[in-house]
């Protein structure tokens, strides 16, 4: 009788890492735990349509298959048995991938027809369902898990980037290390000893560290979530050295870019959450990947803080700072006219080159009221970004429009913000203080949207503005920072 | 031609999700950003060739035609007729796989439509994105975390 048999299964591996294994017809002794040793007969290779292999099963039988059809693109083969020591007559099997975009996992759909004699058939489909489909799965995911085992997709990439297993010792590194909380001089360059990964945690080796204005305020210690002796920073962009236990999905030799609540970035080498780990993609450089966070506080801001419509007004406090620079960018490709408040003429012309149609200079003798009422027509602006703490959220809330918006961010001295809801009433006004972090537990819409961030790099509709210091200067970046000296992100390089 | 593909696992079996999705009159009930949904001219809703009429919670209206449904394969594919979206030719496939293991299934979307060059990107997310992982988020919630 005719006999169909399907498994599937979902394996915690990005498709191409699943398939640079499984499209290698002669791979099975690798990975599958009944499959003893595996050769290609006339010595042709693991990848040629008509091609045959012959397994030894660990019970000591011998099979022979051959190869039907074989497609990258459809990440799929299938397979004929030629010769078996078990009645299964025109068996053909076909092992199909599909990527699951959501969450970066592969879907695994693995079956055959054949016939068997009656009385054997259920047997049989029941025996190669569980030991061979079901088993075959479990011993990928064991293999993907091993490290020693890695196999990287095929590609020119793929022999350079061999990276040396560290084998779970301590490495040396360097890190910059605040002992009391104070100024820019607080952080000393130190050498440290990083362990080995522990579960669900990856080392790597950094290859850049954006400096965010929380770092500023961790080092002063007036923003909670950092002790002392520590290590500031947030987010960082490398290549990962070895895996802790139970990570999937990422390897040695990966890019990735992270973001943290736990502070500790400025460092040549570090152990992170692996799943605070975001893969890059290859046309993103390691400085650009290092808008990261800001960049997605950009996206965070226009979708789910506010969700401005086409044509709508933004105004973007510090708009040629690192997180401002890259929202007037993303503002600007949705459609939104922005504006901008700077502290020079020379920021101002660095904003108007990316995206800020009226960036506005502060200066004595004028009211940025009377500038953006003029500049909207007396209508006022839909959404107000603001970063200048307590100071100047009145002025905010009087610019806004009718049922405008106005998303509070940053801390910028720690101080407590009054808000009057009686002014929001008057015009149906709203206020937001979000916390990127709290939006970005959610893992999925984090992958999203830094998926959507890349993809603007990519086609360069935002271009990161990046200034680079070694990581030995990070007090001095800080004081730049702090002395509003810079424009766009400022990035520490290790081993600079 | 623009292509999008999006795919998820909801942690519920194939028969079961099917049993929703295969209305082609049903999309109301389970995707957040469609109002309502009728099928024109009193035909039943698996009929090929059916035509329903959505109108969205933003208050736009697509018409679409069903091209193919299938319950064996657990897929229907679709045309839209009318929508206020700048694109033609747009026909998108829904299918259901059974995940045997842990009797889940994986649900896949993909559309391949024409637009002006310039609103590609902007269109394959508001596609990708909007509708299709809108829906998948939607559902997943249905069904429970996975």
């Amino acid at each position: 009788m005719k006999v169909c048999v399907i498994r599937s299964a979902v394996i915690d591996a990005p498709i191409d890492r699943v398939w640079a294994v499984l499209r290698d017809f002669n791979s099975h002794a690798r990975w599958h735990p009944v499959v003893a040793s595996s050769r290609m007969e006339n010595d042709l290779d693991g990848g040629v349509v008509g091609g045959v292999r012959r397994f030894s099963l660990a019970d000591g039988t011998e099979l022979r298959e051959q190869l039907l059809r074989h497609s990258d693109r459809e990440h799929t083969f299938s397979y004929c048995i030629l010769d078996s020591p078990l009645p299964l007559f025109d068996y053909v099997a076909t092992v199909r991938l599909k990527p699951v975009t959501d969450g970066n996992q592969t879907f695994w759909d693995w079956r055959s027809q054949f016939r068997a004699p009656d009385h054997r058939a259920p047997e049989l489909g029941n025996m190669i369902g569980q030991q061979v489909y079901e088993a075959g799965f479990s011993g990928l995911r064991r293999f993907l898990s091993e490290k020693e085992g890695l196999s990287r997709p095929p590609g020119p990439e793929a022999a350079a980037a061999t990276f040396p297993a560290a084998g779970g010792e301590h490495l040396p590194s360097k890190a910059m290390v605040v002992t009391s909380f104070g100024g820019p001089d607080a952080m000393t360059l130190r050498d440290v000893t990083v362990p080995a990964p522990g579960p669900r945690q990856v080392r790597i080796r950094q290859t850049a560290i954006a400096v965010n204005y929380l770092d500023l305020q961790h080092r002063r210690g007036i923003t909670a979530g950092f002790e002392l002796p520590g290590t500031p920073g947030v987010e960082g962009v490398g290549e990962i050295i070895d895996v802790g236990e139970h990570v999937n999905g990422l390897f040695p030799g990966d890019r990735i870019a992270y973001m943290s609540r736990k502070p500790g970035a400025y460092a040549e080498i570090r152990c992170i959450d692996a799943d605070a780990c975001v893969p890059l993609p290859d046309g993103v450089s390691d400085i650009d990947a290092s808008a990261l966070l800001k960049g997605l506080i950009a996206g965070l801001l226009l979708s789910r803080v506010f969700k401005a419509a086409p044509g709508a007004t933004i105004l973007v406090q510090a708009v040629s700072g690192g997180l401002g620079h890259l929202l007037s960018q993303w503002a600007k490709s949705m459609d939104l006219t922005v504006l901008g408040t700077v502290s020079t003429a020379e920021k101002a012309k660095f904003s108007r080159d990316r995206g800020c149609d009226y960036p506005l200079v502060a200066a004595a003798g004028t009211s940025l009221t009377a500038e953006v009422m003029r500049i909207t027509n007396g209508r006022g602006v839909d959404y107000w970004v603001h970063s200048g703490g307590a100071g100047g959220l009145d002025a905010a809330l009087a610019c806004l429009s009718r049922c405008g918006h106005c998303a509070v961010i940053g801390d910028r001295d720690g101080q407590s913000i009054p808000l009057d809801v009686n002014v929001l009433k008057q015009r149906s006004l709203t206020v937001s203080a979000p916390v990127c972090f709290d939006y970005f537990d959610d893992r999925p819409y984090l992958h999203r949207l830094a998926h959507q961030l890349f993809a603007k790099i990519q086609s360069r509709t935002i271009a990161p503005a990046v200034e680079t210091l070694p990581l030995s200067q990070a007090s001095e970046a800080h004081s730049r920072i702090e002395t509003r000296q810079t424009m766009g992100a400022v990035v520490l390089t290790p081993g600079g | 031609m623009v292509k999008v593909y999006r795919s998820t696992v909801l942690d519920a079996p194939a028969d079961r999700v099917w049993r929703d999705l295969r209305d082609f009159n049903g999309m109301a009930n389970w995707h957040p950003s469609i109002g309502s949904s009728r099928i024109e001219n009193g035909q039943p809703a698996d009929k090929v060739g059916c035509v329903r009429n959505f109108q969205l919670k933003d208050g736009n209206r697509i018409r679409e035609k069903l091209l193919a449904l299938s319950d064996y394969d657990y897929s229907f594919t679709y045309a839209i007729l009318d929508s206020p979206m700048d694109l033609n030719d747009y026909i998108a496939t829904l299918r259901l796989f059974p995940v045997t293991e842990g009797n889940r299934c994986f649900i896949e979307w993909s559309a391949e439509f024409d637009c002006p060059p310039e609103k590609a990107a902007e269109l394959a997310e508001a596609v990708g994105d909007g509708v299709f992982q809108t829906g998948f988020d939607a559902l997943k919630k249905r069904y429970g975390k996975r």
